[in-house]
């Protein structure tokens, strides 16, 4: 136990008694995160408007209005048509969404209600918003369903009821993530800071991971590894002391990571039992990934030429450097296959809906499972001798 | 206190190690003397426990290494070919830490540290990381780094590589006195004159083979009463080689350097000298230098193996 610890605090006065450390582990993250957390905005001005223009004046109109009022991509203005028309020619508006006359009987009858969606054609994120507007329309179609449908019993008209399922709905199922997320104000505001913090927390304690786990190359190489095991010193007992101090460190850099995002951009973190394990399986993977990669390579070099390779770009997939809504449909699924999503989920979860420890059960068995595939086969790769 | 008989090694399918047997005795200092893949790190390892073997057995104080290589451990201090230290912390910290893996407590790992950088007279550049050490120094330390548990043997593995006449100067006068105070040495090396200033009982290894044992006199005794005879030729003549060769008295000849140098064993040296050069002279070639060499462990090498011990 003696020499673990010797070995773990050996390792981390190593690491510490370099100035670069500091940048790479606490400098760059959080320039980054102000960077990307500034860019992007918090979610209210980055909303972009679009002109809501009612002929219906129904019911279900206004509802459609609340419906999409609630969304973190754009704001809904009500104007008149001509209104609407100047604003888009003057560029103050990015397009309008037009519900016709006639709108609320649509959802009487049989037939199918539309709403007309019109953009300028430099606006790119038009798929999305589709989708949004067809999801509400969608949404309000069940309920009026469900509503008609109580009333054929009831002998009500089913106007009386539309209204308070679409609040328990609204209330009750997070059905769609984006309403839970934004439920609650406070939090929203900080959602996009929130999560580039977390992500970049992750990208950087993986960096540095990727450059301690070279350690163990690097002893190899100079033949500090040789005269370890020369020393009375069991295998175990190195490898107990050099694994100890990976996950010190990881832990080390997290949690100045997390104070100072607290401090400078007030994130909340939430449960710190959850953020622990959370942290704790996200580490054991990245560990793992990084004994994987030197079981495959000669030197430190490769190890961070590989390394610095492979997490930027599942970085990229894995929804740290920007939201994975905003990805195509193909490029979520891969997300599914890439540890840091899960990490990210995690962190959603706890940040965000202010989860606890049984909110994160999946993402963190998740994140295990990779770390066993990664540990298995780097322990096996990585020759002791 | 060591004792190392018929270890056999193999990587993969060649056999680097045959048969190796060889005792270290209390308070001496052992050379192993052999030239560059002889087997003589491989042996090493295998001592320190840290390479496993085909066959023998290997014991110090009664301990097996197959057994009990943590007793074995305890006792030997390695020196090993490379510098294994941390470059970027101080000569503080590595002897600190490499104490602390040896068992000392904080406390007796510094005043030991001191020590030790006294030994090898570097106390005023403790707090200096590795990086900006010379070779020489770095050397030093990497000897120092195995003193810091005052193992009862010392084992080297070519402790003076690459290093200045002066660096290495000290390094052997520090290790001569090591060994006065009662440490026991294993000094391996392919310097004859390192081994022969230091060692009072040499084994002389090639091809994974120990090729002869014993004390400096033992071993020189050996060579069949022969001479080394070098000879400084102006060109070489392949003649002259052929004719030299069936002089009565030669027994083989060595070319070396752009085939110049002549290496000429001979069994007596009475007439050698005189009909040498003569021949010489008879083929045209000039004789630039001729020398009669004092016997000495490269010579015995080099009738034993035909080689010499550094190319
Ligand atoms: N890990 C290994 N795998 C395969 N062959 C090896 C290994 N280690 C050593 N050898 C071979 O074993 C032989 C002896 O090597 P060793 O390092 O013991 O020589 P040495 O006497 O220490 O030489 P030097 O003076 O160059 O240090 C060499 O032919 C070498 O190629
Ligand atoms: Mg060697």
């Amino acid at each position: 136990m003696k020499r673990i610890w010797a070995i773990c605090s050996f390792e981390i006065k190593k690491l510490f008694i370099k100035p670069q450390s500091y940048l790479l582990m606490f400098g760059m993250p959080l320039l980054f995160t102000l960077l990307f957390g500034g860019i992007m905005g918090d979610s209210s001005t980055g909303k972009v408007t679009l002109a809501f223009i009612d002929q219906d004046h129904s019911m279900m109109s206004k509802s459609l209005y609340d419906t999409l009022q609630n969304n973190d991509l754009f704001l809904l203005k009500e104007m008149s048509h001509n209104e609407a028309a100047t604003q888009i020619k003057d560029k103050k508006l990015i397009g309008l969404l037009e519900v016709s006359k006639g709108f609320e009987n649509k959802f009487a009858s049989e037939g199918q209600p539309m709403v007309t969606f019109k953009y300028s054609p430099d606006f790119t994120s038009n798929a999305m918003i589709d989708q949004i507007v067809s999801n509400a329309i969608a949404k309000m179609k069940i309920q009026s369903t469900a509503s008609t449908v109580w009333s054929n019993y009831s002998k009500e008209s089913w106007e009386k009821m539309y209204p308070v399922l679409d609040k328990e709905i609204s209330t009750s199922t997070p059905s769609i993530q984006k309403v839970s997320i934004t439920k609650n104000m406070k939090k929203q505001e900080m959602g996009n800071v929130s999560a580039r913090s977390a992500g970049f927390s992750i990208m950087f304690v993986m960096i540095v991971m990727m450059s301690v786990t070279g350690v163990l190359l690097e002893a190899r190489k100079t033949g500090v590894w040789y005269r370890l095991l020369s020393t009375p010193t069991s295998r175990l007992e190195v490898m107990g002391g050099y694994f100890l101090s990976f996950f010190l460190i990881g832990w080390i850099q997290f949690g100045v990571l997390m104070a100072a995002s607290t401090l400078l951009f007030g994130v909340h973190w939430g449960n710190l039992l959850g953020v622990f394990i959370l942290v704790t399986s996200l580490l054991l993977c990245v560990v793992g990934l990084g004994l994987f990669i030197s079981g495959f390579v000669k030197t430190t070099e490769q190890q961070g030429a590989f390394g610095s390779v492979i997490i930027t770009a599942t970085c990229m997939l894995g929804g740290v450097y920007w939201p994975l809504d905003i990805v195509p449909s193909f490029m979520q699924k891969i997300a599914e296959f890439i540890p840091q999503t899960w990490a990210m989920r995690g962190f959603t979860e706890l940040i965000s809906r202010g989860g606890s420890v049984q909110d994160i059960v999946a993402p963190v068995s998740v994140l295990l499972a990779f770390s066993v595939v990664f540990l298995a086969i780097g322990i096996t790769r990585v020759k002791y001798e | 206190m060591l004792e190392v008989s018929k270890v056999r090694k193999s990587f993969g399918k060649t056999e680097v190690v045959k048969g190796v047997t060889f005792s270290v005795e209390r308070g001496e200092a052992f050379g192993l003397l052999g030239p560059n893949g002889a087997g003589k790190s491989t042996t090493i390892s295998m001592i320190c426990g840290l390479l496993p073997f085909n066959e023998g057995d290997i014991t110090v104080d009664g301990y097996s290494v197959k057994n009990n290589p943590m007793e074995i451990k305890k006792r030997i201090g390695v020196v090993p070919q490379d510098i294994a230290l941390y470059p970027t912390m101080s000569a503080m910290d590595n002897l600190l830490f490499w104490g602390k893996m040896y068992g000392l407590s904080r406390k007796n790992a510094l005043n030991r540290a001191y020590e030790v950088l006294d030994i090898v007279g570097l106390r005023d550049r403790a707090k200096d990381k590795i990086e900006t050490f010379s070779g020489g120094m770095k050397r030093r330390i990497n000897i120092g780094a195995a003193l810091m548990h005052r193992p009862q043997i010392l084992i080297m593995d070519e402790p003076t590589v690459g290093i200045d006449p002066q660096s290495r100067n000290h390094i052997l006068e520090t290790v001569k006195q090591l060994n006065k105070e009662g440490m026991t040495i294993i000094y391996t090396s392919h310097y004859m004159e390192e081994v022969e200033f230091l060692c009072e009982r040499i084994g002389i290894i090639d091809h994974g083979e120990v090729i002869a044992v014993g004390t400096k006199e033992d071993l020189i005794n050996r060579l069949s009463g022969g001479t080394v005879i070098k000879m400084e030729i102006g060109h070489y003549n392949k003649s002259l080689v052929e004719e030299l060769n069936t002089l009565p008295f030669v027994e083989k000849i060595v070319t070396k350097d752009d085939e110049r140098e002549l290496e000429i064993f001979v069994n007596s040296s009475h007439q050698a000298l005189g009909e040498l050069v003569s021949t010489a002279v008879k083929n045209n070639v000039e004789v630039s230098t001729i020398q009669v060499q004092e016997p000495n462990l490269e010579t015995l090498f080099l009738q034993l193996t035909g080689r010499s011990l550094r190319d």
